[in-house]
């Protein structure tokens, strides 16, 4: 691949179509950095031809307020018709209430971005901090976690790595997903209220434990089971159960003008606690002291440096890449802005190729060859029959088998290819480079893809061994090249 | 006053699990074919061994855990009960065809899911050691050539050439492979990437379609492939949530039991599939870690360290419970929160790869698991 191109694949989602080379790679990888990002998208496909490329409409990216209502809505109504009240079991009503749940069509909101998207180095970082903060879907939060990632990760991208992981560890989809919104301080006014009337109440270490585990400092740090338990014991009283009324929440002692920031005071552990030698304040200001201390640890810039250059550096990235991420970290307080220059500065040193997980590869197909495989924000309202020949994205991810949106283990996806290279997950490659081409109706051939890319001689022989369109664009999408196995 | 309702179930009733076979002889291959077949159903999460095996004759069970522990437990012996939710391994029990190990775990203590399945899968001496698994190096010591039929292929299986993975795919506007097409696109690769196309060929005009995913239906259809005359010798279930921090629930409608049903359910599929190779068959289950003695304040259970095994197939001919109870007194608790383990749940797995695989305990005590003083527990199973 010509250098533009070797850039694009490693670091980002490749060029569009029409989109005009930059001579300059390196200062235009960096200056993606502080690119916009709209999320852009498109309409209908039902029609004919595609409506234009443009941004989702406001309405379709609704806020938390708006998500937290809707969440409440589905709730009444399912409740309803569980009593099979107000005709809320019918069918028609059924179908209609789940319109207040928006995980799909964060989805596709998501897809779409990464598709048509002209900042595609933000949204590769996107996507390695998405997965660093993962929380699948277990339903309960399957109106926060697009939510999440707009406004955790994206908004953030140009902050410090402190501010993303504080703001990850509030956010209503994380402290769902790991259970914080159950745990009460050991000695919290709610704990002490429940056993006396024979209830159990009390904390519940998970988030607390990953918190220290995944998302900052890692077990070579060599905590105890002390530090995980203070720690949750700062995250307690923090999340809520999003279908509770405000006026239960209020009598938690939280205060509800922003649902990202909700704290139930009656279920915080009094006093100081320790947490590895750090000692953090009482009430709500606590959990910053933590997250702050968790940031800055020299584990945490090991951990996280280490894992950056896995994912966009090479599976076994050198010593010296490590360090040189490390010292942007240390010398720039945690500014992500200063870490993802060091990133992409020595993914573009290495000449190693980078294997790419299965999303990327399907977004960096679906960009190079111009083909139409995912439905507009309003094709479920209208003509439906568009559905015999696409697929809905989750039914995509699922058989890519990966998603933001799967319940999965909270350690994410990993970087390294060993735990991606099997005969099923190159099946799906092959079927899905097929499913592009017929379904997807590609706007350039493979002949075109390669001469922009400038691809390698062994693609090109590999390409040319084949006489119909159709295996030379499989070919194509699954060489060695593409796949992010071999430098040509 | 804590209220949990329960939300999640009311729409995950399909739970996710993958399949994995492996070990299939080619065809030809008869040398030394070895005596049985070996199943694992990999817990992810961590079961609760507490839960499943409820030790209700030990007088502090029901003060630690009583809203997690199931009332309508079914009677084992005088000291251990089975939880509601294995009917089927009830019936296995009462046909001497199934057996428990309680109170055992991988020597693993510092209560990572993610460093504990590394171990578990990896069966190496310190989490992330291995790039292969205890499964596949046995497969490979026993020299069972040949390939295997899911998406990714787990670590407990990686390490013998020949494993391949199958899961049935669902694309739209995709067809059947084709020989010439995965030939020359293998020709193109190198290495790992080049051996995975290449294990494609073996597929063509293998279509499965609309084959049920749920993970009864995949023991059923694991159970029919190792029955048949060269079918794979070795197969692997995952399935995940086990992690049950959080309103965990005490029967078989409550969020752990719902998990144990699917256990339940897995080892039914094994029965039915298997057929008459389910005599000369072992299933055992796997799991990271145990879960912490005392319920958490949220109707729940934290990381902790011993927890239970589950042991199926013809193979077993006498039922049992295999522990040597640790008791759940404080002092008595591994650092005062966990059952201790007092059984390495690898000698288990050994014995179980003995018995299937027809290899001598010392090999797979220095070659699978690399500790050559392993103890051997195979009598207290299988004589």
């Amino acid at each position: 691949m010509n250098e533009q191109f070797r850039v694009a694949h490693k670091l980002g989602l490749m060029f569009l179509p029409e989109t005009p080379l930059p001579d300059d790679v390196k200062s235009w990888a960096i200056s993606q950095l502080n690119s916009k990002s709209p999320a852009l998208g498109f309409m209908l496909v039902s029609r004919g031809t595609n409506t234009p490329i443009q941004e989702w409409p406001r309405e379709l990216q609704p806020s938390l307020d708006e998500r937290v209502q809707m969440w409440r809505t589905f709730w009444i109504n399912e409740d309803l018709a569980r009593a099979k009240k107000d005709g809320q079991d019918s069918a028609s009503k059924q179908n209609e209430n789940r319109k207040n749940l928006w995980g799909e069509r964060d989805e596709l909101k998501f897809v779409h971005r990464n598709i048509y998207g002209e900042d595609q180095l933000r949204l590769r970082f996107m996507a390695f901090w998405t997965n660093h903060f993962t929380t699948g879907n277990i339903f309960d939060n399957i109106n926060t976690i697009g939510h999440a990632m707009d406004t955790v990760v994206l908004a953030n991208l140009n902050s410090s790595f402190s501010d993303m992981l504080y703001k990850s560890t509030t956010h209503p989809s994380m402290l769902t997903y790991l259970d914080n919104i159950w745990s009460s301080g050991e000695n919290s006014a709610e704990a002490r209220d429940a056993r006396k009337n024979g209830f159990q109440a009390g904390l519940n270490d998970n988030l607390g434990r990953e918190l220290l585990e995944l998302h900052s400092v890692s077990p070579s740090a060599k905590y105890t089971e002390k530090d995980i338990r203070n720690a949750a014991n700062v995250l307690a009283g923090w999340g809520i159960e999003l279908k509770r009324t405000d006026e239960w929440m209020r009598s938690q002692g939280a205060d509800i003008s922003d649902y990202s920031n909700l704290y139930k005071k009656r279920w915080a552990e009094p006093g100081v606690k320790n947490v590895m030698g750090k000692v953090i304040n009482q009430g709500k200001g606590g959990l910053r002291e933590l997250t702050d201390f968790l940031a800055s640890h020299d584990h945490t810039i090991n951990h996280l440096s280490t894992k950056l250059a896995q994912h966009f550096v090479s599976d076994n990235p050198s010593k010296s890449d490590i360090i040189f991420i490390e010292n942007a970290w240390k010398k720039s307080n945690g500014n992500l802005n200063q870490i993802h220059t060091a990133v992409i500065e020595r993914a573009i040193l290495s000449k190693e190729p980078k294997f790419q997980w299965p999303m990327t590869w399907l977004f960096q197909t679906l960009r190079l060859s111009g083909a139409t495989f995912v439905h507009g924000w309003d094709d479920l309202n209208q003509d439906r029959s568009i559905f015999k020949r696409l697929m809905r994205v989750d039914k995509i991810f699922v058989e890519l088998g990966q998603s933001f949106w799967s319940t999965r283990q909270p350690d994410g996806y990993s970087s390294d290819k060993a735990e991606w290279i099997s005969g099923e997950m190159f099946e799906r490659r092959i079927r899905f480079s097929e499913a592009i081409y017929k379904a997807g109706r590609p706007q350039y051939n493979s002949i075109q893809i390669m001469d922009r890319i400038g691809a390698g001689a062994p693609t090109r022989k590999l390409v040319d061994g084949f006489r119909n369109e159709k295996e030379k664009f499989i070919a194509l999408m699954c060489s060695p090249e593409l796949m992010g196995l071999e430098n040509v | 006053m804590s209220e949990f309702k329960l939300t999640r179930r009311d729409f995950l009733k399909a739970s996710g699990a993958s399949l994995f076979l492996a070990g299939l002889p080619i065809p030809g291959y008869t040398q030394d074919k070895p005596p049985g077949t070996i199943s694992v159903i990999i817990l992810e999460g961590g079961m609760d061994g507490l839960t499943a095996i409820p030790p209700f004759g030990d007088p502090n069970l029901m003060s630690m855990r009583k809203a997690i522990t199931p009332e309508n437990f079914l009677k084992l012996n005088s000291f251990f009960g089975l939880h509601p939710s294995f009917n089927f391994f009830s019936g296995l029990m009462a046909k001497n065809n199934a057996a428990v190990v309680h109170a055992t775990n991988f020597p693993y203590v510092l209560r990572s899911h993610f460093e504990g399945q590394n171990l578990m899968q990896g069966g190496g001496t310190a989490p992330f050691s291995e790039t292969t698994g205890w499964l596949g190096r046995s497969l490979d010591l026993a020299k069972t050539p040949g390939r295997a039929l899911s998406l990714d292929m787990p670590l407990i299986l990686r390490g013998h050439n020949e494993v391949d993975n199958f899961f049935p795919a669902s694309i739209k506007s995709s067809s059947k492979l084709k020989d010439n097409l995965i030939d020359m696109i293998t020709q193109s690769h190198a290495n790992e990437s080049a051996t995975s196309f290449g294990k494609l060929k073996k597929k063509v005009g293998m279509e499965v379609k609309n084959m049920p995913r749920d993970p009864a239906s995949l023991a059923v259809y694991a159970g029919k492939e190792m029955a048949k005359e060269n079918g794979p010798l070795a197969s692997v279930i995952k399935v995940d949530r086990f992690d049950t921090h959080a309103n965990q629930g005490a029967d078989e409608n409550g969020n752990h039991g719902a998990q144990l049903t699917i256990v339940d359910d897995i080892l039914k599929g094994y029965r039915e599939g298997l057929g008459d190779a389910w005599d000369r068959s072992i299933i055992l289950t796997l799991t990271e870690f145990g879960r912490t003695a005392f319920a958490n304040g949220t109707n729940g259970t934290d990381h902790g360290y011993g927890s239970a095994g589950l042991l199926a197939g013809g193979m077993i001919n006498k039922s049992k419970i295999i522990a040597q109870w640790p008791g759940l007194a404080k002092r008595d608790l591994f650092e005062e929160r966990d059952l201790m383990s007092t059984i390495d749940y690898r000698s288990v797995c050994a014995a179980c790869i003995e018995k299937a695989l027809g290899l001598d305990h010392d090999i797979i005590a220095d070659k699978v698991f690399y500790t050559p003083k392993l103890p051997r527990v195979y009598d207290y199973i299988f004589s």
